[in-house]
């Protein structure tokens, strides 16, 4: 019998034939690597073939829950969606949340895994008679949210769906998975979806799951649910992440016109501050969540639409654009193609500056041209004119378009960068350098150390290092249990109070030592998976440009992060985490990861 | 090798204030943590605080080192000799000052800190009418000199310029930075207290003028910079209606990050008060 908050099975579906089969899910596994993004890892090194091209029909595409899921824990109606990305050829995992994350694990899976692919657009369904195929013709071409709702209106709404847009359909590199409006962003993953020929994976839940104390489990809930009310999550319920735009231009933290400059003049008209008292039109939240982070802003043309901070920074200063109009309308066209706005941004302020440089001739992409930014997000939906280029994410262009545009490309891993400038950041200059999916704040919140006053941040070192690894750590933990991070500044003891929820849900005798121990393993197995698919030491690194051209701060200051303080930042990380010094794990630490 | 380190002489007498000037108020803060954090602003090296034998000194952050000043009452050329021996194996150069300067302020100290161009040993400012060897910038290489004039009973400060390499900096020099000018016009940095009539002039001068500025939630309707005045981050953080702690941080002049409620304040300064839950 499987630990509480648990099934102790995975479904594996093949899109190609329809069929499924049961994979069972050990609870040493399950304790070893938890859920989320930890067991997600754990399948992709079981069932992903070794150098598979994550676009064939043989790569895995992975949902994974966690045992929160279903809980009354605040934020916990979370799922993972893991694959290897074909924007960085390694490992990928992409959260999202709400209500697939509940009905998909209560079809009686701690996982739902597909394979294969369909010879026709479909959708894949799986509830508790396993998975099936019908025909999604009058589907493909449709935005995730417009094909979510037609699922719905013909499946009945018990069922939910995670949809890609046409961007995944047509393979762009930085496609998104949605459900609810919300996406699985970073990697690609709704270009896998796509090149299996799945619109959407629909889900019915069909049974129950216990937590082993229920009781414990109920006061916790109420307990952090209380704490969720408090000054931790203030700036999330009452501006959203977008308060951290004007806060970074003021602290020469926000990548503008592709990491050019680090403050932006048309910051104030992006404010959260002025947008929400002119543009708000209502707050949300995800199932499960007592936080309500997400604030709906009126667009252009009557539409609505959350406006997240990673957004409005892709779309407007790191393309040098300042008029809200253009950028949430930007972001709108976004979510409407399926593509993640911060690869998308990325790359087009990328080929914003080769056009100034004369190295792509498209004289209409211009920094700070609204119009210029719709018009190459619409091509890059479609895989037209430019857009067959940007596509492929600021990498593969930078190789194809060479005359030295790879050393401005914003990438690392072929990732492209978020909004947090690594030269006044260093802490998380380390954390976006050696972090398994490439440049990531997610994965590797390290920025958090940088913002705390522990350290200088201009001059990264030691301590630099040791907050990078305890962040990353800690990020791991959350996002396998599976727990918001908007919710990590109400835990003071954070690893002994994951460990006390996750006791009373899976009745595991379980500490913060453990899961100290669980964060380390599962970081190390990402690792281990990046390494048999291909990484190599460089990839550990930061786009050139960042290490040769210092930033002159507001105080007069000047950030400098030089080649030599990375290496010596990644030397300590290496070491630190017990990795020889190519970063590479010895048999031993291996041995220990049960992937074999 | 760090650029530059911070000296503060705190083991003179203070016979004539008739307690230790180290330890007095002003608006908040002790002289001594003010001027230690002063320097702590503008040097990327250590700040040492020299003191007499045994001598009691106010609350200092961890990272301020304190040596002790090892024969007491031979004068500032002993003390700033200690100082310099504390800091040669980790910094070029120093500023050196007493404890008692309540407007020391840091675009003086990086004004003085850039005369000392490749030769120079001393960058000594003229200002208020007299050299002032306790708010200058010094060489560290030079310990060993200093030392031995110590030794040989030579223990004026003019003793040392006169085997070393000295720039002056009168008050046209000094000025002549727009910066400087611009926020210490009449050059108090060099003020210094002796008595406790000035003591007493000091505590009547309002603190800095600075300019605030909250962000995000903690904006509360109060949008756009704020001129206020405070001598210190707490005292800046009250007249937002904050505190700083685990949720609210406080970046000075866009560049560190604190929330050390000590940190000294100077005229023209900007607060940015965040929340420190940034990410997202």
């Amino acid at each position: 019998m499987a630990a509480g908050g648990y099934f102790g099975r995975a479904l594996v579906a093949d899109a190609g034939d329809g069929t499924a089969s049961t994979l069972a899910l050990p609870d040493e596994v399950l304790r070893a690597f938890v859920g989320g993004v930890g067991l997600g890892a754990w399948l992709m090194h079981r069932l992903a073939p070794p150098g598979v091209d994550p676009l064939a029909p043989e790569a895995p595409l992975a949902f994974v829950f966690s045992p929160m899921v279903g809980t009354p824990l605040t934020t916990s109606a979370k799922f993972a969606v893991v694959a290897k990305s074909p924007l960085t050829g390694l490992l990928n995992d992409a959260l999202a949340s709400s209500q697939f994350a509940i009905s998909g694990k209560l079809t009686g899976h701690d996982a739902i895994v597909v394979t294969g692919a369909c010879d026709r657009p479909s959708v894949l369904l799986v509830d508790g008679s396993g998975a099936r195929r019908i025909d999604a013709a009058d589907l493909w071409g449709l935005p995730a949210a417009e094909a979510e709702k037609r699922l719905r209106e013909r499946l009945g709404r018990g069922w939910r769906a995670a949809a890609i847009g046409p961007a995944g359909e047509r393979g762009v590199r930085y496609a998104t998975i949605s459900h609810d409006g919300r996406h699985a962003g970073r990697g690609g993953l709704g270009a896998v979806m796509g090149a299996k020929r799945l619109k959407a994976v629909a889900v019915h839940a069909a049974t129950r799951v216990a937590s082993a104390d229920p009781a414990a489990v109920l006061g916790a809930a109420r307990d952090l649910r209380a704490r969720s009310f408090g000054p931790a999550t203030a700036k999330y319920r009452e501006l959203g992440t977008l308060a951290n735009l004007l806060a970074f231009n003021a602290i020469s933290t926000l990548p503008t016109r592709n990491f050019q400059a680090a403050t932006f003049d048309g910051a104030p008209k992006l404010a959260a501050e002025d947008l929400s008292r002119m543009r708000s039109v209502t707050r949300g939240g995800c199932a499960s969540c007592t936080i309500g982070c997400e604030h709906i802003y009126a667009a252009r043309g009557g539409k609505q639409m959350r406006v997240e901070y990673e957004n409005v920074f892709a779309l407007g200063p790191m393309c040098g654009v300042s008029d809200p109009d253009d950028v949430l309308a930007a972001s709108a066209r976004c979510d409407e193609l399926g593509l993640d706005t911060i690869s998308a941004g990325g790359t087009i302020a990328w080929a914003m500056e080769c056009v100034e440089r004369g190295l792509i001739d498209a004289p209409w992409l211009r920094f700070g041209d609204g119009g210029a930014l719709m018009r190459a997000l619409a091509e890059i939906g479609a895989r037209q004119g430019l857009g067959e280029l940007l596509s492929e994410g600021s990498r593969r262009a930078a190789a194809q378009v060479g005359g030295g545009s790879a050393a401005f490309a914003p990438h690392v891993k072929g990732m492209e960068l978020p909004g947090y400038e690594p030269r006044t950041m260093q802490a998380m200059a380390l954390g976006l350098a050696v972090n398994a999916r490439g440049a990531d704040h997610n994965r590797s919140g390290a920025y958090e150390a940088d913002l705390s006053g522990e350290h200088d941040r201009l001059e990264g070192g030691e301590r630099h290092v040791a907050a990078a690894i305890e962040t990353e750590d800690r990020a791991a933990v959350m996002d396998s249990l599976i727990l918001c991070k908007f919710l990590r500044g109400v835990f003071s003891e954070p690893f002994d109070e994951w460990a006390a929820l996750l006791a009373a849900v899976t009745g595991w005798d379980t500490d913060g030592a453990e899961l100290r121990q669980t964060a380390r393993r599962i970081v190390l197995a990402k690792r281990a998976f990046n390494i048999r698919e291909g990484w190599a030491p460089a990839d550990d690194w930061l786009p050139e440009r960042l290490l040769s051209e210092p930033l002159r701060i507001g105080s007069g200051r000047v950030a400098t992060l030089t080649p030599g303080r990375l290496r010596s930042m990644i030397d300590g990380y290496y070491a630190a985490r017990g990795l020889d010094s190519d970063g590479r794990p010895d048999e031993a630490s291996l041995a220990g990861l049960l992937l074999s | 090798m760090a650029a530059s380190a911070g000296i503060v002489l705190a083991g003179g007498r203070s016979s004539r204030m008739g307690t230790s000037k180290a330890a007095l108020e002003w608006h908040g803060s002790t002289l001594l943590r003010r001027v230690t954090g002063v320097l702590a602003r503008v040097v990327d090296g250590p700040v040492v605080v020299v003191r007499a034998p045994g001598q009691e000194l106010p609350a200092l952050p961890a990272q301020v080192d304190v040596v002790e000043d090892p024969r007491e009452g031979l004068g500032p050329l002993q003390g700033l000799a200690a100082g310099l021996a504390a800091t040669a194996d980790r910094a070029e150069a120093a500023f050196a000052c007493s404890t008692d300067l309540p407007f020391l302020h840091p675009a003086f100290v990086r004004r003085v800190l850039r005369a000392l161009t490749d030769g120079v040993d001393v960058g000594l400012p003229v200002a208020l009418g007299y050299p002032q060897p306790l708010a200058a910038a010094y060489r560290t290489a030079l310990a060993p000199l200093a030392e031995r004039l110590v030794a040989a009973q030579r223990l004026r400060p003019a003793f040392l310029f006169g085997e070393c390499s000295v720039v002056r900096l009168d008050e046209a020099a000094l000025r002549a930075d727009p910066v400087l000018a611009a926020l210490d016009p009449d050059l108090d940095s060099v003020i210094n207290i002796n008595e406790p009539a000035d003591y007493a002039a000091a505590r009547s001068r309002t603190a800095p003028e600075v300019t605030i500025q909250r962000f995000g939630a903690l904006a509360d309707g109060h949008r756009g910079p704020q001129t206020i005045h405070a001598a210190t981050m707490a005292g800046a953080a009250a007249a937002a209606g904050l505190a700083l702690g685990r949720h609210v941080v406080a970046a000075l002049n866009g560049d560190q990050i604190t929330r050390d409620g000590e940190m000294p304040l100077a005229t023209g300064d900007t607060v940015s008060f965040l929340a420190a839950d940034a990410g997202g």
